[in-house]
């Protein structure tokens, strides 16, 4: 790492409790407590956030369903979670891009899978609909392994928050429409 | 072998092309011409260079704001041009660029960044203006760009779009109040406006003519409408208001075409954009060297964050 190459790291923003995290872009940091500083300047400047997770993109293993289509059981550019293949089962996060259309996200959390290896758990989630309802219509899928998710703490909701809720001097609503009629 | 090769580069392409026909996006990972990929590039490292150059010309009047509120306003503007600098460049980076290529390419001189920034901020009311008319510029290009077929890139534009609304109608409620105040007030608004019309209209580049990037980005599905059809719109719904508000244009040919219902002006005079383009423009020097200080002064910021996260990691 140098003083102008930073690790990026992929931001996930769940805006209410009841709802997925969503996959919505990248920040650039030093370290893991300076990420979710850093992804909640950059992304949550306006409502809603209720938790932020971040984590390594080195950490990752994203496919795409033409990769997966074209190289099954690629094993190169694997992500670097230091582990081993051994009989031991860990918890993967899974994300999904359901969809080719414009949405407002890069991949949605569809849940958890339990494997030895992220490929294990990529393999294991394409054979279920335990996670989507039909994993031949996924566009893209990432896999996680949980315990490299860097995650926002609760009780820290308020203080990284409430000011962008707070703040409503920044939000085009409170301007009303600005026309020439409306002014006497 | 080769002509295997060659036929899966061929299937690509109908693939890529059928699925922006369809308007499908394309997301990072995916297969793509190394002709779109260096297009986005340039188009949307480009486009974030915009947004940090950006912050200079207002940046200048956050100790000179006149009240508390607008200072608070005004502050939250800059700080959501520097997030749109970092959506773009991060959309950028899915790419395969590094940030360091990037800014280093802005600071060589050899990345441009819109031309609007390298004119002067040199009234309060240039604040206002520049979100009225620059930022509602801006608006009608990006909407236009939340449509483009490169996912990050689409993402970024929408999100951009929701947050620049704020800056146009804190400049135009401004506006709206400052021309129904003090003859100084009234005064202020009208000289400041016929610094930025001009320039405005350069903002959405060459005449379509005159645009060698275009045809390729439009077939791509990057952008959907001409320059020349995104400037127009913006003069017919600009025009009108500003003048029922009393103001006048600075441009004597002027007219109203009632049969096509839109407002013609005169000439734009185009050796001026590609002065400014080029380069030459009143404050070009002025912004880069802005920045160059940023970056050098910033040095042992960064540098001690690099110490930092790596003695803990040596200690973890």
């Amino acid at each position: 790492m140098t003083d102008t190459q930073w690790p990026r790291y992929e931001v996930f923003k769940q805006d209410k409790p009841n709802k997925p995290h969503e996959a919505i872009g990248t920040v650039h940091a030093t370290d893991d407590e300076l990420a979710l500083q850093n992804a909640r300047d950059v992304h949550v400047r306006r409502p809603d956030c209720h938790s932020l997770w971040v984590a390594s993109e080195t950490k990752i293993l994203k496919r795409t369903a033409q990769q997966i289509e074209q190289n099954p059981t690629q094993q190169d550019a694997e992500p670097q979670t230091g582990y081993s293949q051994t009989d031991q089962l860990e918890t993967y996060q899974i994300f999904c891009k359901k969809t080719l259309r414009r949405t407002m996200v890069a991949a949605v959390h569809v849940g958890t899978v339990d494997a030895s290896t992220p490929q294990h758990a990529l393999e294991i989630a394409r054979g279920s609909t335990d996670l989507v309802a039909d994993p031949n219509k996924i566009y893209v899928w990432w896999v996680v392994p949980d315990r490299d998710i860097i995650r926002s703490e609760d009780e820290n909701i308020a203080s990284l928050f409430e000011p962008a809720i707070g703040k409503t001097y920044k939000q085009q609503s409170r301007y009303g429409l600005i026309q020439p009629e409306a002014q006497t | 072998m080769q002509n295997n090769a060659q036929q899966t580069e061929t299937e690509n392409l109908i693939e890529f092309e059928a699925r922006i026909e369809r308007g499908d996006k394309i997301e990072p990972g995916d297969w793509m011409p190394d002709e779109y990929r260096r297009q986005l590039i340039r188009m949307i490292s480009q486009h974030a260079h915009s947004e940090v150059v950006g912050m200079l010309p207002e940046g200048e009047w956050l100790t000179h704001a006149p009240s508390l509120q607008r200072k608070l306003v005004l502050m939250a503007k800059v700080q959501d041009e520097a997030g749109h600098g970092q959506y773009l460049y991060h959309a950028a980076e899915s790419l395969g660029v590094d940030r360091k290529e990037l800014l280093d390419a802005l600071l060589e001189g050899k990345a441009k960044y819109s031309s609007i920034f390298n004119y002067p901020s040199l009234t309060w009311a240039d604040v206002a203006w520049i979100g009225w008319l620059v930022d509602g510029a801006a608006i009608k290009n990006q909407t236009m760009l939340t449509k483009a077929s490169y996912g990050p890139y689409s993402r970024a534009m929408v999100r951009i779009c929701a947050e620049e609304t704020f800056h146009f109608k804190q400049g135009k409620q401004m506006i709206y109040q400052y021309v129904q105040g003090t003859p100084k007030q009234q005064a202020m608004v009208q000289e400041s406006f016929d610094r930025w019309w001009w320039p405005t209209l350069m903002m959405f580049g060459p005449p379509d003519s005159e645009s060698p990037n275009s045809a390729q980005l439009t077939k791509w599905g990057v952008k959907s409408k001409t320059n020349d059809e995104l400037r127009q719109e913006f003069i017919d719904e600009t025009v009108t208001e500003v003048l029922a508000l009393g103001l006048t244009v600075p441009d004597p040919d002027l007219r109203y075409d009632e049969a096509s219902e839109h407002w013609i002006t005169g000439p734009i005079n185009w050796d001026e954009f590609w002065a400014v383009v080029k380069g030459n423009g009143p404050m070009n020097k002025e912004r880069l060297a802005a920045k160059q200080d940023a970056h050098d002064d910033g040095q042992w910021v960064r540098e001690a964050m690099v110490a930092y996260a790596e003695k803990q990691k040596a200690f973890a």
